[in-house]
């Protein structure tokens, strides 16, 4: 009698080994909503490359605990019906239990309300808006700083370097533009700078030197703007043309710390300052190795928006690692305690200043030395002195 | 007026003048295909997009100045204009259906496939020709040294404004000399009297088809080496071109011309004067008055004057 | 009798389509389809009806959504009042605009009320104070998350519109409607003021779609001036949603807004298509139009005889 029930028994853990070994094999599918075709497509296709890279790198090391993870991506053109669409489809059909990824404030906005209504914790990545962590949601969880911190290491650069009494704000009309802006005018307040001129224009602009001439008339010490890529080598194109003169260009992130911005803007670009809030020399761990595989494999050094993207999946991974199960309450509860060194900086969701589960890094200032991106501050991360103050239009070469 | 403010305005007009110049070669390829066709194409910016893409190309990979590409993107365009009016438009025109406007859905189809297509072979990447002259510019103080206010001229938006210019005094002599020209402007104007005078009006939209997109091409070519490129680029440029047609009076070549310069000068000013984010609106509202108040556009005030005389 | 039994029929379906219990996401795309369906019926009145072919309907559904969300922004009152009020506040908007559109006519009337859309999109991105600008208008806390009522304050609006257009285009003014689309001078000349019957049509379509404006904003959530006054994404979609589906017909805004969102969305999600989906679906529009000049309804015959065609 003994010997069947130990058999019995031994088949019993056999197949229980079976069952969780095949649980093991069972792929983790995770699809992302980003914008692959349209106007934002080239910053969906960044974060789409450098999400794959974190995964291949996590599947050679064997996945989110043994399993493997699959990515698919679905393209939600910016627009946020579809990116609804697709959160919901996540949700209901493929029981998707937590959801990345989105680039534009507004489809983030649609995405974050969905996935708190529907009790799934949401990371975003690289939506900017500073209402998107306001709202009280306990399921969203953002790893980039709001917009109103991108220009923080750039203030304290103005306040100990440059000491500008007077600032020219460009922006352009969107989510973005119009808050970073905002956000200008409060700091150049606060430090007792003149915003001697504020004023918006229509993304995809071909001539802005109206606008320029009246910079040029209201002599700013600083001219900040707010641009995605294009729009910002032509800002700085059309500022040569007319040589139009400051003491200090500056950008606010987005267009201005992307390699494109050099690689069209060429000399035109040379000394403009730019925040951001990640760069390829940072000495996060991780960080430059991350740089520099993405640039042997495409091209170009990635900007932060690939950073951020890259750093999610490892953030993914250890929360899904830590949650006692794949459900949503406990993968949230793992993500309020996340605390993790990824090439992005040290990730950790905190309640403060008004936003929610939100976090705060440190944001660096760029600067064009000879057509490279070289980090000049905080002084402690730079790689390069910052070069103040720059030269003149009329005597440059 | 002090020196300063006269800079702002003389440097205003200057842009204004320039960026109209282009404007206008965006308008004609639109006006030419409206005015014979009587159809709306909402895929004329996607065109202007294949020709910048191939000036970009050429660029790249040859370094064939952008300027010169005109030679290349015209022609191509002219032949992919000719094939989409062929086996595509054509075809539509010939059914009959309740609302003619029908086939403005074929042409928002053309150009999303267009504009798809550009993603999957280029990928989504901003591209530009970074040209050496790229950001060269002329300047007043630099001729004369005691000049009071300091004026620009930036060196290829000059020669994309001259290379303008060209094109359209060669289509202008095409249309006003040519057999060809005669007949497109005839089925223009008045399409049963061109039929009963014996032009062939399938061969004339089929051609006309072929120069609007052709014109469109070459435009994108002048634009590369001030502006930028990527594959969702063609829906600005689209209204940018009926604004000008309406403007100038459908049909018109000289009233195309005119719109682009008015409406260029109309932004710039706008920009300066209003501000930047209401340079838009400023378009939109001389559209509308422009259809309100002179429903020929300029041409029929030109045509007033001549046979008023 | 078909007359009314059919459409109570579909009525009947769609009244039970939740009670089999769709997932959340299946009720999304219904309710998109639903509210799809009435901005093609309203769009239909004055375009497939009345002949004047609007590329602008963006500004009647923005202003709609706006109101409704100016009332949640500025005044702390709940955004469901932007469903009655947007009836008042459109038909006035409605109303100047018509003054000016509707003195075009064909093209012209086409690409005034594309303007139209396009200025009061700029309008509303420059008028910061009032309409939080490019920041646009997020309602913190939806009223439910299940989407059931949603789905049926939808289907009421859409089978409200259905009955409206049905009686008004089988009315006195419906015959005049007609006529001025087949010969608008021919139409003047048998004494319909054409303008007044225009505005009419103008007006009321603008209402129904401003109706569907502030249900968008009740349920999505959130609004900005590029999401509800797109050019392409609202105005352009409306014409080609009732002109696949089918011009001048009773069933055509809904096929075709079932096309235009089941279809996309379907096509979209296939695996591997990447960003070539876009081509894809514009093939499909092309292929469309050639084949079917007048849409899936009204080629019907057309596609039936095929059918039977390719039976014997």
């Amino acid at each position: 009698m003994r010997c069947p029930t130990l058999v019995l028994r031994a088949a019993f853990a056999v197949s229980i080994c079976g069952a969780s070994l095949l649980q093991g094999a069972d792929p983790l599918n995770l699809s992302i909503p980003l914008p692959l075709t349209g106007g934002q497509a080239k910053f969906g296709e960044m974060m789409k490359r450098s999400y794959e890279m974190a995964t291949d790198e996590i599947n050679a090391k064997g996945g989110v605990k043994g399993r493997k993870v699959i990515l698919a991506f679905e393209d939600s053109q910016a627009k946020a019906d579809s990116a609804r669409a697709i959160v919901e489809k996540l949700i209901d059909v493929k029981k998707q239990p937590i959801i990345i990824g989105e680039y534009t404030s507004a489809c983030a906005k649609a995405v974050a309300a969905v996935a708190n209504e529907r009790k799934t914790p949401y990371l975003i990545v690289a939506s900017a808006d500073d209402a998107i962590t306001q709202q009280n949601y306990k399921y969203v969880f953002r790893q980039n700083v709001p917009n109103a911190y991108y220009a923080q290491g750039l203030v304290s650069f103005f306040k100990d370097v440059v000491k500008p009494q007077s600032i020219a704000i460009l922006f352009e009309s969107s989510d973005f533009g119009t808050s970073g802006a905002a956000d200008m005018e409060k700091h150049a307040q606060r430090m007792g700078m003149k915003v001697v001129l504020k004023e918006k224009y229509e993304k995809g602009a071909v001539d802005f030197k109206p606008i320029l001439s009246k910079v040029k008339q209201a002599a700013p010490d600083v001219i900040f703007m707010v641009s995605y890529v294009m729009d910002a080598s032509l800002l700085m194109k059309q500022l040569k043309e007319l040589r139009v003169d400051a003491k200090l260009f500056a950008g606010g992130a987005a267009g201005f710390a992307l390699p494109e911005f050099v690689d069209n803007a060429k000399d035109a670009a040379e000394y403009v300052v730019t925040a951001t809030l990640w760069t390829p020399q940072v000495k996060y761990k991780g960080a430059k190795e991350y740089a520099d595989k993405y640039k042997a494999k495409f091209g170009d050094f990635p900007s932060y928006h690939g950073a951020s993207a890259y750093s999610a999946m490892y953030v993914v991974q250890d929360v899904l690692t830590r949650a006692k199960s794949l459900s949503q309450e406990d993968i949230t509860a793992a993500m309020k305690k996340t605390d993790l060194q990824t090439a992005y900086g040290h990730i950790k969701f905190e309640d403060r200043d008004g936003y929610q589960n939100q976090c705060f890094s440190e944001t660096f200032v760029l600067q064009v030395q000879k057509g490279e991106h070289q980090t000049v501050w905080p002084a402690t991360y730079a790689n390069q002195k910052y070069l103040f103050p720059i030269p003149k239009w009329r005597d440059r070469k | 007026m002090g020196s300063a403010q006269l800079e702002v305005l003389l440097q205003t007009l200057i842009s204004g003048l320039l960026l109209g110049g282009l404007y206008a070669l965006i308008g004609l390829g639109m006006t030419l295909i409206m005015g014979v066709m009587k159809i709306i194409n909402l895929a004329h910016g996607e065109l202007m997009m294949v020709g910048m893409y191939i000036a970009f190309w050429m660029f790249t990979l040859f370094g064939v100045d952008p300027y010169l590409s005109v030679f290349i993107a015209g022609p191509v365009l002219f032949f992919l204009g000719i094939a989409i009016q062929k086996f595509l438009v054509n075809p539509v025109l010939k059914v009959d259906s309740i609302l003619p406007e029908n086939q403005v859905i074929l042409t928002v189809g053309i150009g999303m496939v267009l504009s798809s297509a550009a993603t999957i072979a280029f990928k989504s990447d901003y591209r530009s020709t970074p040209v050496s002259y790229g950001t060269s510019a002329f300047y007043l103080s630099d001729i004369w040294k005691g000049s009071p206010i300091e004026l620009s001229l930036s060196i290829p938006w000059s020669v994309s404004f001259v290379f303008a210019l060209a094109i359209t005094g060669a289509l202008w002599f095409f249309l006003q000399k040519t057999d060809m020209g005669k007949s497109i402007r005839a089925t223009s104007q008045d399409l049963d009297a061109a039929l009963l005078m014996g032009v062939n009006v399938q061969r004339m939209r089929v051609v006309t088809f072929g120069l609007g997109s052709g014109l469109v091409g070459a435009a994108g070519c002048l634009f590369i080496p001030i502006y930028y490129l990527y594959p969702a680029l063609g829906g600005q440029f689209t209204l940018i071109a009926f604004v000008i047609t309406i403007l100038g009076g459908l049909g018109s070549n000289v009233g195309a011309i005119l719109g682009g310069l008015i409406l260029g000068l109309f932004e710039s000013l706008t920009a300066t004067y209003v501000g930047m984010g209401w340079a838009p609106v400023g378009r939109f509202l001389i559209f509308i008055a422009a259809l309100l108040f002179l429903p020929g556009g300029v041409a029929s005030l030109l045509r007033r004057r001549t046979f008023g005389k | 009798m078909n007359r009314v039994a059919i459409p109570l029929a579909v009525f009947g379906a769609l009244l039970a389509l939740p009670l089999i219990g769709l997932s959340s996401y299946t009720m999304h795309i219904l309710v998109l389809v639903l509210m799809w369906t009435t901005i093609g019926m309203a769009w239909n009145l004055l375009g497939g009806y009345c002949g004047q072919v609007s590329f602008g309907h963006a500004a009647y559904f923005g202003v709609g959504a706006y109101t409704a969300g100016i009332l949640y922004f500025k005044l702390q009152i709940s955004a469901w009042w932007g469903i009655p009020l947007s009836v008042a506040v459109v038909s006035v908007f409605a109303f100047l605009l018509g003054y000016i559109v509707l003195k075009l006519r064909g093209p012209f009337f086409a690409l005034a009320t594309l303007a139209s859309g396009e200025v009061l999109r700029i309008t509303t991105e420059n008028m910061g104070e009032f309409t939080n600008g490019t920041l646009g208008i997020l309602i913190q806390q939806r009223t439910w998350i299940e989407k059931t009522w949603y789905y049926y304050i939808i289907l009421a609006i859409a089978a409200l519109t259905f009955v409206v257009i049905r009686k008004l285009v089988a009315s006195k003014w419906g015959y005049y409607f007609v006529a001025i689309r087949e010969d608008q001078d021919a139409a003047e000349s048998l004494g319909i003021d054409t303008t007044r019957y225009k505005t009419i049509a103008l007006v009321i379509s603008a209402i129904l779609t401003g109706i569907c404006g502030a249900f968008y904003t009740n349920y999505m959530g959130y609004i900005d001036p590029h999401i509800v006054f797109a050019l392409h994404d609202i105005s352009i979609i409306t014409i080609m949603i009732v002109m696949v589906g089918g011009v001048a017909t009773e069933w055509g805004a809904l096929i075709g807004a079932g096309i235009m969102v089941l279809l996309a969305e379907w096509i979209r999600a296939i695996p591997g298509l990447g960003a070539s989906h876009q081509a894809f679906f514009g093939i499909l529009l092309i292929a469309i139009i050639i084949f079917l000049p007048n849409g899936i309804v009204g080629d019907l015959p057309k596609i039936t005889r095929l059918f039977r065609r390719a039976r014997a």
